[in-house]
């Protein structure tokens, strides 16, 4: 295990300086902050609760660009590898394949963390100078937001493992999409009278993502209390899916002919 | 060079054309296209709250500056409001900013009721939006058992001002209905942060104070015919001469009124009504504010009634037809 986990740093740490020559990652993250600073501009335009739109803007672009990062970087994870062919080199050393998905992983989930803080400091610079308060709710907040972009880079993961960038981008932005659907879809199944359809959308409840579960961000806004077994058993499942995406994403590879 | 010069040329005649587009926009107060809450809410992927922002900026566009208040505008406002508190119902002002501009027909106002009994949902403890409901069932609906029960809701909330049972107990006693409108009037200058509805209030109150001093001045001319046996012949009868029951007519002004508005107004019996009108105003006070008076609530009422009988008619004749009222609230 403790060799596993030497042999993955490595990879880990190169992903991270790979991404962060990225452009996208820094126009991107120029997005964000441009649009946390102007909130304020946005804000003036109401009467009343000019601090909560503020930090409503503020969160939104935060998780936006966030997910931007994660899937328009991630995508490209194994593919850059291949196209490059490094990926030869790295697994012709005492590295499975496993080991070098886990490190990519853990490089991206790194560096979309990494500018998650960045996008965090600006969010609470903002809010600072506007005098909009801040509490315990914010970091919860900012926590599931983190733990919700470990989900997509694993998704990402997953996707980069065996289709194209093009292919992978797509798949991760509709998981992205039904994963904060999948309570709509539960609650209009469960209304539906006809027992398959009832089936068939817990069963799809059950398999997606339920992403509307990281997301705290109205309560931290309007200061409703959040508990932290919340953010616990939150935090607990979007690890336990991105270890189930994972394991899958690892079977696939080691099954993926890379000639 | 060339290159420069068709740069420049290119960037002008970009202009030329922009200038010559519309000027108003998507933002503007047009009464656009309000998409359905229900389905937003589902789509916005877990952006309602920003989203909601965004409608709330349309709101306070279309409702601001000069605009007069239509039933178009409150049901465009309305639908405008329920789509920003379905997406976000936490907010809090845009259930009350309903309640301010969703004054222009019955619906209008039953919709701002029931948008209010969706904040008082998800802000049980907040006094204000149970007072507003309670204002509309007073001043809109004349539905005073009702105003009285959300004031009486209202006055067991933290915060809420220390008159409110005393409102309760005056409105079920269905008289003063003048005063009653003042304090309600007054509390909502207070506690508004819309310059345009203040505007309003203000304008009610100095209304209602120049209609308080005419009260007085009938009382003063029932006592003056009981004393001569005869009626006024001008108002200053009042205070001149053996006959006088008063000793000097009120302002026939707001008091409140700087000095460069004010005008010099007297009072004077109206030839057409017979009654004592200050000559500021030409008229004597009903309880209103803007264009809604309680002809116009009288009215509502009448058409409701209609609406019901036909809808009993319908009940009877069998139809399995059934549409939920919207008097609810």
């Amino acid at each position: 295990m403790l060799n596993s986990g030497s042999r993955i740093w490595p990879i880990a740490t190169n992903t991270v300086r790979e991404a962060v020559r990225h452009r996208l990652l820094y126009t991107l993250l120029f997005f964000a902050v441009t649009m946390i600073g102007f909130s304020v501009l946005i804000a003036s335009l109401s009467y009343v609760e000019g601090e909560r739109i503020i930090q409503d803007v503020g969160l939104a672009s935060i998780r936006l660009f966030s997910v931007g990062i994660a899937i328009f970087v991630g995508i490209g994870l194994i593919h850059g590898e291949v196209e490059r062919r490094t990926i030869y080199t790295i697994l012709a050393k005492p590295v499975t394949r496993s080991e070098f998905l886990l490190g990519k992983f853990l490089g991206l989930l790194l560096t979309v963390w990494l500018q998650l803080c960045l996008m965090a400091i600006a969010f609470v610079a903002v809010s600072v100078l506007v005098g909009a308060g801040l509490d315990l709710g914010y970091v919860a907040a900012m926590l599931l937001v983190g733990v919700e972009l470990m989900v997509i880079v694993a998704v990402a993961t997953l996707f980069s493992s065996f289709t194209t960038p093009m292919l992978a981008a797509f798949f991760t932005l509709g998981i992205y999409a039904l994963g904060h659907l999948s309570r709509d879809l539960y609650s209009l199944g469960q209304a539906s009278d006809v027992p398959a359809v009832k089936q068939a959308a817990t069963l799809l409840y059950r398999a997606l993502p339920d992403l509307e579960s990281f997301n705290l961000s109205t309560q931290a806004v309007h200061g409703v209390a959040i508990s932290g077994a919340e953010v616990g058993w939150a935090s607990l499942y979007g690890v336990a899916y991105s270890i189930a995406l994972l394991i899958l994403a690892s079977f696939i590879f080691h099954r993926r002919d890379l000639e | 060079m060339v290159w420069l010069a068709a740069a420049v040329l290119a960037v002008l005649a970009t202009d030329a054309l922009h200038t010559r587009l519309p000027p108003s926009g998507g933002a503007s107060r047009q009464m656009g296209f309000v998409p359905d809450p229900d389905l937003a809410k589902v789509l916005s992927l877990g952006f309602g709250a920003v989203l909601a922002d965004f409608y709330w900026l349309q709101a306070i566009q279309a409702a601001g500056g000069d605009v007069r208040i239509t039933p178009e505008l409150g049901d465009h406002l309305g639908r405008l409001i329920d789509l920003v508190t379905t997406l976000n119902p936490r907010v809090d002002h845009p259930y009350r900013f309903a309640a301010i501009w969703m004054t222009a027909s019955e619906q209008n106002v039953r919709t701002a009721n029931r948008l209010l009994a969706r904040g008082i949902e998800y802000h049980p403890d907040e006094w204000r939006n149970y007072f507003y409901l309670g204002f509309n069932h007073f001043f809109y609906l004349l539905e005073n058992d009702r105003a009285a029960e959300w004031l009486d809701r209202a006055s067991r909330l933290p915060g809420a001002p220390r008159y409110l049972p005393r409102l309760a107990a005056r409105l079920k006693s269905e008289s003063a209905e003048i005063e009653v409108a003042a304090v309600f009037l007054q509390e909502m200058l207070n506690t508004s942060q819309d310059d345009v509805a203040k505007e309003g209030y203000r304008a009610a109150l100095d209304e209602i104070e120049v209609e308080q001093s005419a009260r007085l001045l009938d009382g003063a001319r029932a006592r003056f015919q009981d004393r001569n046996g005869r009626d006024l012949r001008t108002v200053e009868e009042l205070v001149a001469g053996e006959s006088a029951v008063l000793r000097t007519l009120p302002a026939a002004e707001p008091l409140a009124l700087p000095s460069a508005l004010r005008r010099g107004s007297t009072w004077v019996l109206d030839p057409v009504s017979d009654r004592i009108v200050s000559t500021y105003y030409g008229k004597r006070y009903r309880l209103h504010v803007g264009e809604s008076d309680r002809q116009r609530a009288e009215g509502w009422a009448e058409e409701r009634r209609i609406r019901e009988r036909v809808q009993g008619m319908e009940g009877s004749r069998g139809e399995t037809r059934h549409e939920p009222s919207n008097h609810d609230r």
